[in-house]
């Protein structure tokens, strides 16, 4: 058994934990072991049925993926023990040779690697999806990528393994975190804007007319989107030395899980999308952050990112940049206070609504006037989002 | 010099197409190459099988040729047919590309020992016999390439003269007037076919319930309409129990059925693996039942430095080309290179009976057996303008896909032909299975006009939903 792709990107993975040990019976499909990558932790099943002869990679091992981690006898089954790796046959004439046949030997290929593409077809398929052969095995002759591994990595992401319970993830938070902040230096600009839109939302009703909730954080994600089309460089990629200006936004945003950190899902390409359509991508997106029923891929490709309140009397979170992002937008609770309104010259006081943008950008390639320009752009177009419209 | 061990990087038991594949390919990568081989260099394919058959089909194919000419108003007179110059012809075929073959292999530096190989333990191979008796070979790895020989059945013992297998009947200068061939595969097809075409009256014995039993039922069904439209008797679904010498000829008897009467019995019942004496003590190869080498899908069998390539191995297909694939797995398992394995459901297969066969992939039986909803479309090489020039309409040509949720056909699972120069033809249908291109994906390319190919092609446009000249 090799460690399967673990999705897009990621290429190696650390065995935390063994299920089983060596001579254990194994049922196909059984948790063998516990891997752990810098998204997300994932069980491993059996690929097959057999007994557990070899392991090969120990706990606390970094295990490159299509690394041989075990080896699975199938033709073993429970009660024979361990089998040898190679059989040595005593007796070389063919009639004796014969009578040991069918005690297979497991001979496992060697020089199996990721991203074996064979066919044309094949190929064109995985680049118009936009994968990478790399991050897949093959179900072809030699791990090659047939053209049905190839469909099904473009419907369904590379990989088919679903979010398990997040035992490193507050680790794993950590470290990007920290990461992060040594890597990039932070300048942090907040806003106070205007709130009506939320009043706005509250007369018309909190959901879309396919029936998805709408929350605030969802008009001032709209908002924020839009306003990436007059600030390209902030839907961005740095490595340090050149920046990569992305035409696709891929949004993200933070979800805390329990005791575990938190996740940030990607809304891709939400460049083009309704207020409707994003409720239901987010609803989608949230649903599976609850259910832990996430893909990796839902957590890969982010380009910008959103935090949203974390209380409901939040004035402003200052966030951490996702490397190798360049600017993560932070959102206040939407908050009753009395505004100062002035009609025809005359100033007063009326309840009404103010939230507080903040924006964390990487200052080697913004400032202050820029982040705070793209915060006012922000706040101009979530108060022009038509609600009714766009619900 | 006797005993005294030889050093290696590969040392290859076998001089067969696997053999020499792997040798030339091993040379070429600079590795340093020992090939033992008790017979001559090419093997079954060159000396006694593919290549010296193929030129015996060629003959008839002249004849037949010769025979119609009349048609395109050349007049030939009463043609006659002196076979011992065509058995001479193919003998000097056989002999230059032999020592064309002899020459690559000295040109990369391949040191040929003369005799037959053992592989002891410690990957020694020992030459037991031949010019080179007794020559100690060590490589670094072994490559088991020993072939296989004609099978036949109780009761029939090869005489060379009544009971011949392909090795015997290739070098024949005389034809009988009459003859059984038994076992009606490829090879046993293409036997038939050219006596029949050289005026040899045929009877093929096949145990299974029709002839070509491996092939598509519609193309196999092409090959024996033709052949009863020529005389042969075809007797399928039959139990032979045994012969009886007479003294011109033989009786062949049948269960529960007359005897058949023929001047020659051709055996075409399959080849067995040549292991015996291969293997000395200790080699940890395994070997199954029938005598065949396990191995893995990188040719390398249970003792990991020993490889196994060509009709030696067991459950895959006994072809020359499969043998050359085999042999470029396992030299680049070898050197640690990655290496796609031979996918044995998708080599191209050939049969050069008249009317000719060649296909790849699935079956429509097979697909189906393998859970596969299929759409399949077929075109009869009937309505080809070039097939009607060359006065040769006998075939089709079918497609099998995957059938989408939608019902319209998706990649191509298997392409399957009979008719003329179905061999040559193959390629695009080869290229379409193993590219995994759907129906459209090959039908939006380009068959030249006027072609045969074009049957092909229009085929896979009926498959994409709509055809030019075929529904």
């Amino acid at each position: 058994m090799t460690l399967p792709s673990l999705g897009e990107s990621v290429t190696e993975g650390i065995i935390t934990q063994w299920f089983k040990k060596v001579g254990d019976v194994v049922a196909r499909d059984e948790p063998l072991f516990e891997v752990s990558t810098d998204k997300v932790d994932s069980e491993m099943p059996s690929p097959a049925a057999g007994v557990l002869t070899q392991i090969l990679a120990e706990e606390g091992d970094t295990v490159e993926t299509g690394a041989r981690v075990a080896v699975i006898d199938e033709s073993a089954v429970a009660g024979a023990g361990t089998a040898p790796s190679v059989q040595v046959v005593p007796e070389p004439d063919i009639s004796q040779v014969a009578a040991v046949t069918n005690n297979k030997t497991a001979v496992t290929p060697e020089g199996v690697v990721n991203g074996v593409v064979i066919s044309p077809v094949v190929r064109r398929i995985l680049s118009d999806g936009g994968i990478t052969p790399s991050t897949l095995r093959g179900t072809g002759p030699g791990g090659s990528i047939t053209r049905r591994d190839a469909e099904r990595a473009v419907a369904n992401g590379p990989t088919e393994e679903l979010v398990v319970p997040l035992t490193n993830g507050r680790r794993r938070m950590g470290q990007h975190m920290a990461v992060s902040t040594l890597t990039a230096p932070h300048g942090f600009v907040a806003v106070e804007v205007d709130g009506a839109v939320f009043a706005e939302l509250d007369r018309v009703g909190r959901s879309t007319s396919e029936g998805y909730q709408v929350t605030d954080e969802m008009l001032v994600i709209l908002a924020a989107v839009r306003a990436l089309a007059d600030f390209e460089f902030l839907n961005a990629s740095f490595n340090g030395d050149e920046l990569t200006i992305h035409r696709t936004v891929n949004l993200g945003y933070m979800r805390a899980v329990d005791e575990d950190g938190m996740l940030v899902p990607v809304v891709h390409a939400a460049a083009g999308l309704t207020l409707r359509a994003l409720a239901r991508r987010m609803s989608d997106l949230d649903e599976r952050v609850t259910t832990r029923h996430l893909t990796t891929d839902d957590l890969m490709g982010g380009t910008f990112t959103v935090v949203g309140p974390p209380s409901i009397h939040t004035l402003w979170t200052q966030p951490i940049i996702i490397q190798p992002q360049v600017a993560v937008l932070s959102i206040g609770a939407v908050r009753q206070l009395p505004v100062v309104i002035e009609r025809n010259g005359t100033a007063s006081i009326e309840v009404g609504r103010r939230i507080v943008l903040g924006l964390s950008f990487d200052h080697r390639i913004c400032e202050p006037v820029a982040a705070s320009q793209y915060l006012e752009r922000v706040a101009t177009l979530l108060a022009g989002v038509d609600v009714e419209g766009e619900r | 010099m006797a005993n005294e061990v030889q050093q290696f990087d590969v040392v290859i038991v076998g001089g067969g197409p696997g053999g020499y594949a792997a040798a030339l390919y091993a040379a070429a990568a600079g590795l340093g190459v020992a090939l033992v081989e008790r017979d001559k260099v090419g093997g079954t394919c060159l000396h006694r099988g593919c290549v010296p058959a193929k030129e015996f089909l060629e003959t008839a194919h002249v004849r037949r040729t010769v025979e119609h000419a009349g048609a395109f108003g050349i007049a030939t007179g009463k043609t006659s047919v002196d076979f011992a110059v065509s058995q001479n012809r193919k003998n000097e075929i056989v002999d230059r590309l032999f020592k064309g073959l002899s020459g690559l292999l000295k040109g990369r530096k391949v040191t040929v020992f003369e005799g037959t190989g053992r592989l002891d333990a410690g990957l020694v191979v020992t030459v037991v016999d031949g010019a080179d008796a007794g020559v100690v070979a060590k490589g670094k790895n072994v490559i088991l390439a020993a072939g296989s020989v004609p099978r036949t059945l109780p009761g029939f013992d090869v005489d060379g003269k009544v009971v011949v297998t392909s090795d015997e009947f290739l070098d024949m200068s005389v034809l009988p007037k009459s003859a059984a061939v038994i076992g009606g595969g490829a090879i046993g097809c293409e036997f038939a076919s050219m006596l029949s075409d050289m005026g040899t009256q045929v009877t093929i014995l096949e145990s299974l319930p029709s002839i070509l039993a491996g092939c598509d039922t519609e193309v196999a069904s092409v090959v024996q309409r033709s052949f009863k439209k020529r005389g042969i008797d075809i007797r399928a679904g039959v139990n032979i129990t045994g012969h009886s010498a007479k003294k011109t000829g033989t009786t062949i008897a049948i269960e529960g059925g007359d005897g058949v009467d023929v001047e020659m019995v051709v055996m075409s019942v399959g080849r067995r693996p040549r292991t015996e004496g291969l293997l000395g003590e200790g080699t940890g190869i395994e070997v199954d039942e029938r005598g065949f080498v396990v191995t893995d899908r990188y040719q390398r069998t249970a003792n990991a430095d020993v490889f196994a390539v060509g009709d030696v191995v067991a459950n895959t297909p006994q072809l020359a080309h499969v043998g050359f694939a085999e042999a470029i797995v396992a030299i680049k398992t070898i050197l640690g290179e990655t290496v796609v394995p031979v996918d044995y459901d998708r080599v191209p297969w050939a049969i050069y009976s008249n009317p000719e066969v060649a296909f790849c992939g699935l079956t429509e039986a097979a697909a189906k057996q393998k859970g596969y909803e299929v759409v399949v479309k077929k075109d009869p090489f009937g309505g080809n303008s070039r097939a009607q020039i060359i006065g040769d309409t006998d075939g089709v040509v079918k497609i099998i896909a995957e059938k989408r949720p939608d019902g319209t056909a998706g990649q191509i699972l298997g392409v399957h032909m009979a008719g003329p120069w179905v061999t040559e033809q193959l390629g695009a249908g080869y290229f379409a299975v193993n590219w995994e291109a759907t129906a459209e994906e090959a039908a939006a390319l380009i068959q030249p006009h006027p072609s045969l190919s074009e049957t092909f092609g229009e085929t896979l446009l009926a498959l994409a939903g709509r055809g030019l000249h075929v529904g």
